[in-house]
Order: C-alpha cells, then sequence, then structure tokens
C-alpha cells in the first residue's frame, strides 16, 4: 500500500500541451486519453511513453514506461525505453539500470549494449563500458558503433594503440562518420604520429555514428507536424546528413504545404547535396509565397547565373543592406555580367562590412584590373596584405599582378618571385607553379621558368608560347 | 538475560527510522551563505524579457569584483540589461549597470563585514547599453583600474579617474565594437607593459532579424546560435597613450568568426607568452597560439581543445583556468549546454591537450545542466583547486524551474571536491543558498571580506544578485599575495595580470597559481592570489614569473593575511 502511495507521489504531473503545434497536442492527447482508458494495458502506456519521448518530454515518458514495465515485467521494450528517456534526462545511473534491466531480458537487442556502454564511458567507469561495448561488437549491424565508442574509452585510458585501431575499424565500416577523425587523430597524436594526426584533422567532419535501434527509430517515427520536422531537418542538416535533412523537412512541407521555411530549407540542402535545379525550383515556389523573403532571394542569387542572380541579390541587399555576403555576390554577379565600376562600389561595400573577407578584396583587385587600373589594383593589394600578411589568395593575386601586367610598369619579378614562391611553399599546387614560373620569365630566367611550368604539368605547347625573353 | 517471549521490546519497523533520524550526526553547515542583501547588495539582473523571445534576454549578464578605489577591499560592478526595443533606446537609471563600494569594516576580534553603498550616480558611470559582460584593468598604468563593458550594441571603456569617478573614454581609445559582444580579457599580449584588449563577439543578430524557432516538442523558444552567423572577435593594441590600434585582422584574430561566449588569455604551452583560449556556442573553440609578433596562429584542434573526444563541438560558456591537477600547468574546464558535458581539458605541455572528462568526475552529473559562470577555487583551502559551477537553462529542454518564461530555465548549481589525481566529486555540503534553483549566469571569484577564503558573486537571470559568502575555508591555513609592478614607465603600480606564482612548501609539491582577473562568464575576478595550504604550511619561499619575462625569488610571507609583492623587489632568477 506504502508502495504504491510512493509510486503515485513521484509520478511527474501530465506535461502541459499548451502552445504545442496542433498536430502534436492531438496526437498525444489522444494517446493519452487511450491510455486513461485502457490503464491496464501496458502497451497503452508504452505507447504514450513514447510519444511523449519523441517530443522531449523526457520525466513524462519515464513515468509511463515504468507503469508499462510494471504492467508486463517480461516485455524488454519497457525498461530499455525507460533507460532512453532517463539518459535524454541526463540521469545515468538510471538509464543504465534500465539498459540493464532489458538487456537481461533480450540479450541480442544488440543497440541496448552500446547505449550502456556510451553511458558508462560518460561515467567514467571503463572497464564496463568495455564490457558492454565487447558484446555490441559480436553483432555485425552494431559493431561500428561499439568500435567507435570502444575507440573512445581506449582514449579515455590513453590506450593510444587500441584506440587507432577501435576507430579505424568504425571508420573502415562507415566511411562517412567523418567526425571519427577527430578522435582518430588524437589517437595519432599519442602515438607521436603527427602527420596521420594531420591527415585526419584535415578529415574530420561533423557526421556521428549511430548503431541501428529498431525501437528508438520508431519513436522518431511517431513525430508529427511541421515544427519538429524542421527542427530535426536543422539538426541533420548543420551535421551534414543533407538526405535526413531533406526528408524532414518534406515531411514538414507534407504536414504544412505553404511553409516557406520548409521549403526554403529544403532547397537549401538540396543545393549542398548538389541538386541544383530541385534547389532552384524550392526557391522559386518559396517566392511565390512569399515574394520578400531574403533567404529564398539570396540563395537563387548564389545558384543562377550573373544576369538571372543580380535581381535576386539587390532585394538582399535592399533589404538587409548590411548583409556583406550578399554585397560581394551581387559585386560577382555585376562584375561577370560586365558593369564593373557597379562591381567596384559593390566590392567596396562588402571590404567595409567584412574586412576579413579576403575573397571581397581579391574581387575588387580583378575588378581593377579588368578597368585597367593596374596600379589601383597593386595599391589594393599591397594594402590588403598589410591588414592580412599571411594571406595566401591575396599574395597569389599580387605575384600575378606584378609578373604578368599588361602595363609592364606595375611589374615587380623580384618581388612576384618572392611572394609566389612563398605561396607555393605554403600550398604547392598547378596555379601556384605557374606564378612561380611568370615570375621567373619576368626576370628573364627562361629556363627555369619551363621547369616550372613542367612542374605545373603544362603541356608543352602552353610553354613554348610563354614568351620569355632572356 | 532474561528473554520474555509474546510481547516484543524491539521498536517498531517506523519508530527505528524515527530513531535513526534523529540520532544521525548533524547535516556539515553550509559551506557558503548568501548575504548579498545583508551587506547591502541589492541589485536584479533584469533580462527585460518582452515575450518576443530576443535571443539577448537568455545571455546577460556578469559582474566584477575590482578594487576601484584602492583601499584593500573589493568592490562590485554589475552589468544590466532592459527590454529591448527598436532602435535601441536609453532605458534610463533603472536598466544601467551599476557600481556598489565595499566599506569593509573590521570590528575588533570579529569577523570582517562588507557594506556596499551603491555609488553609480557619483561615479559618473551611464552603462546605458544593454548588459552582457565586464573586463577589468588598467589599460593605461596610471595604478587605477578600469572597466570594459560589453554589450548587445556598442561597448564602453570606462577610465578610472581615481578620485571615484569614471570617464567614458570609448571614442578616444578607439575600443568600440557596434556588433554583440560577450564578454572581453585585458592582457599584455606583446610583453611591453601595456594592457592590450580582446574583444569577444557572439552572432550576427539584431532584433529586426529575429528568428521564430522552437523546442524539440513544438512549443516556441529561443534560438540557439546556429541559427544566425558568428561574428569574429576584435582585438586592439595598447599604443601605450591612451588609444589603441585594431590589430584584428593583422594578427591573424579577426580572420576566423565563432560563437564566442568565454575568453581567457594565459600561457597555456609554456613558452612565457600569453595566449588566447575562446570557448565557441557550438563550435569549435580557438586556441591561439602568441607568435611573439602580435599575430597568434590558431590551434585548437591539434592542441585537443577544439572538440571533446568524441569529436564534437560543443556549447562553449564558461572558462575556469587553473592548475587542478597540480602539476604547474593550467588546465581547462568548459561549461556547456544541457546533455553535454562539461568538459575539462588536462594540460599535457607543450600546448597539448586531453580531454579528461571521463575520468575526472566532472562529466556526468553535469549531463543535466547548462553551465555558464565557473570558477577553479580552493573553497576548503586544502591545497587542491575545488570547482564551482553555475546553472541556467537557455532553452525548454533544460528548464527544471516555474513560472512564466525565463524563470523556468532556473537549475541548480554545483560545487565539486578536489580528491587529487585529477578525481573530483560533488560536495553536497555547498549549502542551500549556493544549490538554490536560479537561472544562472556570470560568477565572479574573490575574497570579498577579506577574511582569506574565496566567496562567489552570483548574477542570476531576473533574480536577485547572490553573494556566496564562504563561510569556513579560513580554518586551513591560507596565504593571500597581491602581485605589483610598474612597466613601461608607468606613473603607478597596478596588478601585474598574467604573472604565476610558485608557493614552494616544506615536504610537499609546489602550488602554481595565476594572476588574473579574465575566466568564468561574462565577469571578472578578484586579481589577488589566494593559496590554500592544508596540511603542508611551511612555506619555504615564493617564485614569481612577471608577464615581462623576469623571474624572481620573495622570502615565505607571513600566513593568514595579503602581503603585497612589488615586481623588481625580489630575488632576481634571470629572465625565462
Amino acid at each position: 500500500m506504502i508502495a504504491i502511495f510512493l509510486v503515485l507521489a513521484l509520478a511527474a504531473s501530465p506535461p502541459d500541451l499548451s502552445g504545442l503545434e496542433s498536430a502534436v497536442a492531438a496526437q498525444i492527447a489522444e494517446m493519452r486519453s487511450l491510455a486513461d482508458k485502457q490503464s491496464t494495458d501496458p502497451r497503452a502506456w508504452g505507447d504514450l511513453g513514447q510519444a511523449y519521448l519523441a517530443y522531449g518530454f523526457n520525466d513524462a515518458a519515464a513515468d509511463c514506461f515504468t507503469k508499462a514495465a510494471g504492467l508486463d515485467p517480461r516485455d524488454y521494450r519497457w525498461p530499455y525505453l525507460l533507460g532512453a528517456a532517463q539518459q535524454a534526462a541526463g540521469r545515468l545511473d538510471e538509464a543504465a539500470a534500465g539498459f540493464s534491466r532489458a538487456l537481461k531480458l533480450a540479450p541480442d537487442a544488440a543497440a541496448g549494449w552500446v547505449h550502456l556502454g556510451e553511458i558508462r564511458l560518460l561515467q567514467g567507469r571503463l572497464d564496463d563500458a568495455e564490457t558492454a561495448l565487447r558484446k555490441a561488437l559480436e553483432v555485425p549491424g552494431t559493431s561500428a558503433a561499439a568500435h567507435s565508442f570502444l575507440g573512445q574509452t581506449a582514449l579515455a585510458r590513453r590506450d593510444f594503440k587500441a584506440a587507432a585501431e577501435h576507430l579505424e575499424a568504425a571508420l573502415a565500416a562507415v566511411p562517412e562518420a567523418t567526425r571519427l577523425h577527430y578522435p582518430l587523430a588524437l589517437a595519432y597524436r599519442g602515438l607521436n604520429d603527427r602527420a596521420k594526426a594531420e591527415e585526419h584533422l584535415a578529415k574530420a567532419g561533423q557526421v556521428g555514428l549511430k548503431p541501428p535501434d529498431p525501437l528508438l527509430d520508431g519513436v522518431a517515427n511517431l513525430r508529427v507536424g511541421e515544427r519538429v520536422a524542421l527542427m530535426r531537418g536543422r539538426v541533420a542538416a548543420q551535421a551534414g546528413r543533407y538526405a535526413d535533412a531533406a526528408r524532414e523537412f518534406r515531411k514538414a512541407l507534407a504536414a504544412q504545404p505553404s511553409s516557406v521555411e520548409a521549403r526554403v530549407n529544403l532547397g537549401s540542402v538540396l543545393a549542398l547535396a548538389g541538386d541544383r535545379a530541385g534547389a532552384v525550383e524550392q526557391f522559386r515556389d518559396a517566392l511565390r509565397l512569399d515574394p520578400a523573403n531574403v533567404t529564398a532571394h539570396f540563395n537563387l542569387g548564389s545558384l543562377l547565373p550573373p544576369d538571372e542572380a543580380r535581381p535576386h541579390l539587390e532585394s538582399v541587399v535592399s533589404a538587409r543592406p548590411d548583409d556583406a555576403e550578399a554585397r560581394r555576390l551581387l559585386a560577382q554577379a555585376l562584375r561577370e555580367s560586365g558593369h564593373l565600376p557597379e562591381a567596384l562600389e559593390q566590392y567596396g561595400k562588402a571590404i567595409a562590412l567584412a574586412p576579413a573577407d579576403e575573397t571581397a578584396r581579391l574581387g575588387e583587385a580583378e575588378t581593377l584590373v579588368r578597368l585597367g587600373r593596374y596600379a589601383d589594383a597593386r595599391r589594393h593589394l599591397e594594402d590588403d596584405l598589410k591588414q592580412m600578411p599571411t594571406s595566401g589568395l591575396l599574395s597569389h593575386a599580387l605575384a600575378r599582378l606584378l609578373a604578368a601586367c599588361p602595363d609592364r610598369s606595375i611589374r615587380d619579378g623580384a618581388r612576384a618571385l618572392a611572394l609566389a614562391q612563398a605561396v607555393w611553399q605554403a600550398q604547392p599546387s598547378a596555379a601556384h607553379a605557374r606564378t612561380v614560373a611568370l615570375a621567373l620569365a619576368e626576370l628573364g630566367r627562361c629556363e627555369e621558368a619551363a621547369q616550372w611550368r613542367r612542374r605545373a604539368g603544362d603541356p608543352e605547347e602552353a610553354r613554348a608560347g610563354e614568351g620569355c625573353r632572356p | 538475560m532474561n528473554v520474555r517471549a509474546g510481547r516484543s521490546t524491539l521498536p517498531s519497523p517506523m519508530l527505528l527510522s524515527l530513531l535513526a533520524l534523529l540520532a544521525s550526526p548533524a547535516p556539515p553547515p553550509p559551506i557558503f551563505t548568501d548575504r548579498a542583501a545583508d551587506w547591502g547588495l541589492n541589485f536584479t539582473y533584469s533580462t527585460g524579457q518582452t515575450g518576443e523571445l530576443y535571443f539577448p534576454e537568455i545571455m546577460g549578464g556578469g559582474a566584477a569584483l575590482f578594487d576601484y578605489d584602492n583601499d584593500g577591499d573589493l568592490d562590485v560592478f554589475v552589468v544590466q540589461g532592459h527590454p529591448l526595443k527598436p532602435g535601441s533606446p536609453d532605458p534610463g537609471p533603472a536598466g544601467w549597470g551599476r557600481l556598489f563600494r565595499n566599506d569593509l569594516i573590521t570590528p575588533q576580534g570579529r569577523n570582517p563585514a562588507p557594506r556596499f553603498v551603491d555609488v553609480t550616480a557619483q561615479s559618473g558611470i551611464r552603462a546605458t547599453g544593454y548588459g552582457m559582460a565586464v573586463a577589468t584593468g588598467d589599460f593605461d598604468n596610471d595604478g587605477r583600474v578600469d572597466l570594459y563593458l560589453s554589450n548587445f550594441g556598442s561597448n564602453q571603456l570606462w577610465h578610472n579617474n581615481g578620485d571615484g569617478t569614471f570617464t567614458d573614454v570609448t571614442a578616444k581609445a578607439g575600443v568600440d565594437d557596434p556588433r554583440w559582444s560577450s564578454g572581453a580579457t585585458f592582457a599584455d599580449l606583446d610583453r611591453d607593459g601595456w594592457l592590450d584588449l580582446y574583444v569577444l563577439n557572439y552572432v550576427d543578430y539584431s532584433i529586426t532579424n529575429n528568428v521564430r524557432c522552437y523546442a524539440p516538442s513544438s512549443r516556441r523558444d529561443y534560438c540557439g546560435p546556429s541559427t544566425f552567423a558568428p561574428v569574429p572577435d576584435r582585438l586592439f593594441r595598447n599604443r601605450g597613450n591612451g588609444t589603441f590600434e585594431d590589430v584584428s585582422l593583422p594578427s591573424g584574430i579577426g580572420r576566423k568568426a565563432g560563437p564566442g561566449l568565454g575568453v581567457v588569455a594565459d600561457d597555456l604551452d609554456g613558452d612565457g607568452w600569453p595566449d588566447l583560449f575562446v570557448a565557441n556556442d557550438g563550435a569549435a573553440s580557438f586556441l591561439w597560439i602568441n607568435q611573439k609578433n602580435f599575430t597568434f596562429r590558431e590551434d585548437g584542434l591539434l592542441a585537443g581543445v577544439a572538440l571533446n573526444a568524441a569529436g564534437k563541438p560543443e556549447a562553449g560558456m564558461g572558462i575556469a583556468v587553473g592548475d587542478a591537477d597540480g602539476d604547474g600547468r593550467d588546465d581547462l574546464l568548459i561549461t556547456h549546454l544541457t546533455a553535454e558535458t562539461n568538459t575539462f581539458y588536462l594540460n599535457l605541455g607543450g600546448g597539448l591537450f586531453e580531454d579528461a572528462t571521463a575520468r575526472s568526475g566532472l562529466g556526468a552529473p553535469s549531463l543535466p545542466f547548462t553551465g555558464f559562470g565557473t570558477g577553479w577555487l580552493d573553497f576548503d583551502n586544502d591545497g587542491k583547486l575545488d570547482l564551482a559551477v553555475f546553472n541556467g537553462a537557455v532553452n525548454l529542454a533544460g528548464a527544471m524551474g516555474s513560472g512564466p518564461g525565463i524563470a523556468s530555465y532556473a537549475q541548480p548549481h554545483q560545487l565539486y571536491r578536489n580528491l587529487g589525481g585529477g578525481r573530483f566529486a560533488m560536495a553536497p555540503e555547498a549549502g542551500p543558498d549556493f544549490q538554490k534553483l536560479a537561472v544562472s549566469r556570470g560568477a565572479a571569484f574573490g575574497d570579498i571580506d577579506n577574511d582569506g577564503d574565496t566567496d562567489i558573486l552570483v548574477v542570476d537571470a531576473d533574480g536577485p544578485l547572490r553573494l556566496l559568502v564562504n563561510e569556513s575555508g579560513n580554518r586551513n591555513p591560507w596565504l593571500g599575495l597581491r602581485l605589483v609592478g610598474k612597466l613601461a614607465g608607468a606613473k603607478a603600480e597596478r596588478d601585474m595580470i598574467g604573472a604565476r606564482v610558485e608557493v614552494r612548501r616544506k615536504g610537499a609539491p609546489s602550488l602554481w597559481r595565476r594572476v588574473a582577473t579574465d575566466g568564468s562568464y561574462a565577469s571578472a575576478n578578484d586579481p589577488r592570489v589566494l593559496v590554500g595550504l592544508g596540511d603542508a604550511s611551511e612555506v619555504t619561499g615564493v617564485r614569481v614569473l612577471w608577464p615581462d619575462g623576469l623571474i624572481e625569488s620573495f622570502p615565505p610571507p607571513p600566513l593568514r593575511t595579503y602581503t603585497t609583492l612589488v615586481r623588481g623587489m625580489g630575488k632576481a632568477e634571470g629572465p625565462k
């Protein structure tokens, strides 16, 4: 009697549904009503718990799963989902207890071992983490995730060799899990292999690795409505999971076909995934719904050819005069469509708003060159380099100008060579090798210039036509 | 022995538990007691929440502990918010930051008792911006500490005139930044004797580009930083004539944008030159390594402090810097969002760090909370740096409080005891005033009552200021040091921010502490060094690495009092 009273007293009150999107509130209300009517049915409480968990009501979800587990102690799903709800709430002891109980009932629920291992790792219980994760290694579907956490566990122990082995195994199985390159880089750093550490740092991204988890995937699929799909789409997009993001934004559109935000976001992830035509279609649809939408205008401005892009970018800078990136893109579109004085004006404004924008500074110099204002181009680039002495982009541009400016009075072969060699050393590339060759040609060192053209991979006829005079 | 059957002489289970309660020892007295109201610190930081869910409403604000009148005790400046409206109108005096003077009284034979007096009006400070953070430093080497206020909007540099008044010299000094600044730090980055200024910027946000964001439940909620573009920080080089040069681009700092919320200047790679660590919110943190020519190389990834051990960027907010494991190198603790751990980066030397959160015990307990103000402090003066973290959610996902709007974002706070060996455990005896549910943001650490233990001033969003006074730390022996010097032809001695102190003890490892006011969140700390000695109270000497590279040793200072060490008055051991 006392125990029952305590359980009831500890249960959290049901979440307040006010302010929720109507589809979400209706879904939860319906499940709540079912659970109230069928209060001895563990499935009803379990379903309600999953609905709560899907929308982040973790405490209420935990209460429901506790009730479901009390009504049917043999069903592993309820302690499993209880563990997930407690983990989401940051209560790791309770979460581990839930997963442990579930895994006693269903040891083959492999994702559960991964969750348990992750929890033990967070708790600093490294031996327990390893024990749990090794169980997950035995199941093909979860072995990659298990390897990734075993790698992190080994890293926490400073066992860098084991860490590298596990993380390499995880990446071999799931190469797109780019986030793992970072702990792998740290493992190689610990092994004093700096080259490999830097190689993996360069590959590090934000796509993580999750085990296939039918129960929790089922919870995610319960979500309805536009807002939650929008939010999940944004999270996926930020992690570089563009296909997942597009799926969520399409869900949002299905829930709310007039959602401009969903359409603009869908267009953005399609563009990021390389579907340019699909993206343009979405942005144009968005503008039909909301002709002043600045993001749609901006994105069309960055995707369309210069003449078509211009009006969109002009709409953006009219609405947001301080948008430096839009001004730079407008300047570029103006330059590429031959409106050079107008381009120069926009570049100036973009640089004033974002002084660190090297691309805008380069564009300004290139526009000056196209206007035949070579001395101005040189002066601008020299001023830019005073502000950003380590800029390879601007150093390279100045080297090209000093080496090969049509106005010979602007040229300075010695300085061009010094700049070009520094840029080459920092970043060897064909373009940088060509600039070294141009500087050498300007200095009359034709043989060396030819060698650098060969290094750049230029064909013989191009090398012959460079017109170097010793 | 007589044993009777039939009638039990044993008490019932319920009675047993009652007896057990009565017999159990009394809980230990709380370590911290809130004395803000008792001592005259009556102030509430107003977020000015409008219902529009403007982003700045959930981010402020901070406070400074600094001795502006040079009378030997810590005064208080606290920034203020107000309802945001288009056009940034002056909110009037109720919406300005406040200056409180500490009139510390030390009655014969009794504990020192601060009395705070609001002197904002006579000080001339009109902190009219929407206040986020405050930094302290004597930028003109006149021996009087000045204030830099970071705002949502234009910032302000207030020069301390030395007569209780301040003058706004922002325009003259050339240190404004009209963007959303979230903090700043003064540091002598080129070791020329003049404090330079690093201004931390957050994201490109204005109330006219407010975006509607939603919680996982689909309910309307505040946006996070990823909704807006990050903004580069700014670095100002002190010319030594009351003005600064903006060197953001040539130094490299301005070429990398990040949503910064925490910044510290400290020699993190052990080469004797101050580096800069920037905690970014939801993006990789920056470690700017000083190249000794006023340029900086960002090396956070390879150094192992940009991301956590799993390779995830976290929501960096507050920073605690200190030698937590007693190896002479400063370690970092960064506070983060609910569902992320606070992350403990152990300094391995040579500019390398490792994420030691998992085995430290600092990670798991922090998961449900969103940490802001934080600091290493030796609350019990046992010679080991403990950790305080003040929490408060920024969205509904971490809300644990009740009440409308931001009030529901309240969370409890955490004090961790250093167990040694890089391990920590929660210290529940912190006390109810410490743990009280609140939406905490800035926290400034210092010895407010000069009694030899560290107190904490906490700024809670839409809540009264809390002054958590340490009631018991000074039972263990301690020594207090103020490190001052005159560099670059200074008119007067000032705090030698950036100095490092080694306290040598007989039969125990040395203790290393830094002279700094930065760290925590949006706040400025006591520049003095308070060193708890624990059981090893015999000090054999003190060695100081001054910020210009000079190394000097000093004889053991007296215990249980503050001693001023003056640069040039010790025995030189040579430049580093």
